[in-house]
């Protein structure tokens, strides 16, 4: 669904800037994704977009600009702000720890305790944990042999798609992914784009910044781009082409028409 | 589309991966079996040849022997799984060791002797973390200056001698037995079990490994790193501070020279026991093989009249296998 005007966004940034010295990172940027859209960020090198969605993602904090989530003022000293209000950061390295399970990982610093006087004693739930990250896998049509397998015996695409059902089992707004097909070949990107597609059709916003413009017109509601740091333009891939796109990621025509913002 | 992410090993050739599949599973099981194994053939090998290596008195020295170097090796443990490592403790097992005889020399009480060396051991743990982390100081560069600040510091304190003290019921806590087990190995078997339930099934002990896995990602996923490396090097010290009790305790008087090469020992069984000094890898069931398998090899060949230094060599290369086959496994398991 494309910019459904009667809905509030899931996250909303208006005029957002930074400057980092005397570079200008991002000029009154306005940026907003609504619930079940996918929203590309693309722009050339140095054009903003890593430093949009770490402001996004509570990394960065921008020096002027306000920021709502789903109608609520907010801003955000850190990650951890960002994670409490729903929104989960999908980093490039993925930031999974090789050496432990897939369960451990998709509940790494949030594993449920066990009742009781155990629980008080910090015992984790390790069935709960299994089980619950079982169902998980499964309703995101993620296929692993094992849950005890650990994240070093896993394929490219398997990790990737394991760092995205962890951001989803606990992102219950909005997931950012910082390049999520860059290090994937052909078959292993179009599982994650297909991820990245029923993680939407749960109503969360999922927002991405992509090099790959096949990619980013395959998977994506409505593209925005940047250039030295402004919002140049919004376009909707059914009706533009990568042309177009690249005219305005590179200023090289001025008067392709920006559709849908 | 039906994405279906399992099926990507039809991208690989199904036959070599078969034949690989087949050696990692042969390794896997070698390393899973092999230092059970050894022990096992050690045990029966030593019962039939060496003399007395099955006698009551034998066995609970053996029992007596392990349990100092056990204890460091479990402390020694928590840190390796961080990826740490902790070469402070055969001198904080001397300091500890010294602090209680001149505490018990002028007359402290036992019960305050013991509060007073563990929460010395503690403090060390504690700073050796807090440089690590808040520091950002590499482990092995921490624990080797303290490794020297405290061997000096105990050799200063024991005034470079031994340090005498008359409190009977301290000596004979560490030469009595409860069930016919000598005390030592119980405080051996106590620590072991509540450090294994705490690494295994709490979440600080799952954070051990996050942490020695990817400290960066452990961070990023909410893990509190400082905290977790802090506890694991508090772990360690006061192990180290209890072995100090302990050896005092054994010995009867206070060592200035005790523990010295002991984290080599505890370094030693726990890698033997599967820990990775890469971190992430490590339990302490399999450090208590470790420290097992030292001391069932050390005492046969002793009582079969071997050099010393042969047991010592024959360590040495276990090691180095262990860590070769180990790692072979790992490029097995990488290339399946």
């Amino acid at each position: 669904m494309s910019a459904a005007v009667s809905m509030q966004a899931a996250i909303e940034a208006k005029r957002i800037s930074k400057r980092y010295g005397k570079v200008v990172a991002l000029e009154d940027v306005d940026f907003e994704a609504y619930p079940g859209e996918i929203v590309a960020v693309i722009g050339d090198n140095g054009a903003g977009k890593s430093t949009l969605i770490k402001i996004l993602s509570g990394a960065v904090i921008p020096d002027s600009g306000s920021m709502a989530i789903a109608g609520q003022s907010r801003s955000f000293s850190g990650p951890r702000d960002a994670q409490r209000v729903g929104i989960e950061t999908v980093y490039q390295d993925l930031a999974l720890a090789p050496d432990l399970d897939i369960a451990a990982n998709l509940f790494l610093g949030r594993e449920p305790v066990r009742k009781g006087f155990f629980g008080a004693l910090d015992f984790f739930d390790s069935s709960a944990m299994r089980l619950q990250a079982e169902e998980h896998l499964r309703d995101f049509g993620i296929k692993v042999s094992k849950i005890e397998q650990t994240v070093d015996t896993l394929s490219g695409g398997q990790r990737q798609a394991i760092a995205v059902a962890r951001s989803v089992l606990w992102g219950k707004s909005v997931v950012i992914m910082d390049e999520p097909t860059a290090a994937l070949g052909v078959a292993q990107s179009s599982l994650v784009l297909d991820l990245m597609r029923r993680v939407r059709s749960k109503g969360i916003a999922v927002i991405f910044i992509s090099h790959n413009l096949p990619h980013v017109f395959e998977t994506a509601d409505r593209i925005v781009v940047l250039r030295h740091g402004r919002r140049v333009g919004s376009l909707d891939p059914k009706t533009s082409t990568m042309d177009q796109a690249v005219s305005l990621m590179t200023g090289a025509s001025v008067d392709t028409a920006p559709g849908g913002s | 589309m039906t994405p279906s992410i399992a099926n990507t090993g039809a991208e690989r050739g199904a036959a070599p991966a078969s034949r690989d599949d087949r050696r990692l599973a042969l390794w896997t099981a070698m390393l899973r079996v092999g230092l059970l194994g050894i022990i096992v053939v050690l045990f029966i090998v030593f019962s039939i040849t060496a003399q007395g290596f099955l006698s009551a008195q034998n066995i609970e020295n053996n029992a007596r022997q392990m349990a100092v170097v056990g204890i460091l090796a479990i402390g020694e443990t928590f840190v390796i799984i961080t990826a740490g490592i902790d070469l402070s403790v055969g001198s904080l097992l001397g300091f500890g060791g010294i602090l209680a005889a001149i505490s018990l020399s002028n007359d402290l009480p036992i019960s305050l002797t013991i509060a007073f060396v563990l929460a010395a051991g503690l403090a060390v743990g504690l700073l050796n973390g807090a440089l690590i982390r808040y520091g950002a100081l590499p482990p092995f560069i921490v624990t080797l200056g303290m490794l020297g600040i405290l061997r000096g510091l105990t050799q200063i304190l024991g005034n470079g001698q031994q340090v005498a003290f008359d409190v009977p019921r301290f000596v004979n806590f560490a030469s009595d037995s409860f069930l016919r087990v000598p005390n030592l190995f119980w405080i051996l078997l106590a620590a072991g079990i509540v450090c294994g339930i705490f690494l295994q099934f709490t979440r600080r002990g799952r954070y051990a490994y996050a942490v020695g896995s990817n400290v960066e990602s452990a961070r990023r996923a909410g893990v509190n790193v400082g905290a977790t490396l802090l506890t694991v090097y508090a772990i360690s010290g006061v192990l180290a501070a209890l072995g100090g009790l302990l050896i005092t305790a054994r010995q009867g008087q206070g060592d200035p020279n005790a523990g010295t090469g002991y984290e080599l020992d505890a370094i030693a069984a726990a890698v033997l026991g599967g820990a990775s000094l890469f971190g992430a890898r490590g339990t302490i069931a399999g450090t208590f093989l470790g420290v097992l398998l030292v001391q069932i090899m050390t005492n046969g060949l002793n009582l079969l009249n071997f050099d010393p230094q042969v047991a010592r060599m024959l360590e040495g290369a276990l090691i180095i296998a262990f860590v070769f086959a180990d790692q072979h496994r790992k490029r097995l398991a990488a290339a399946a």
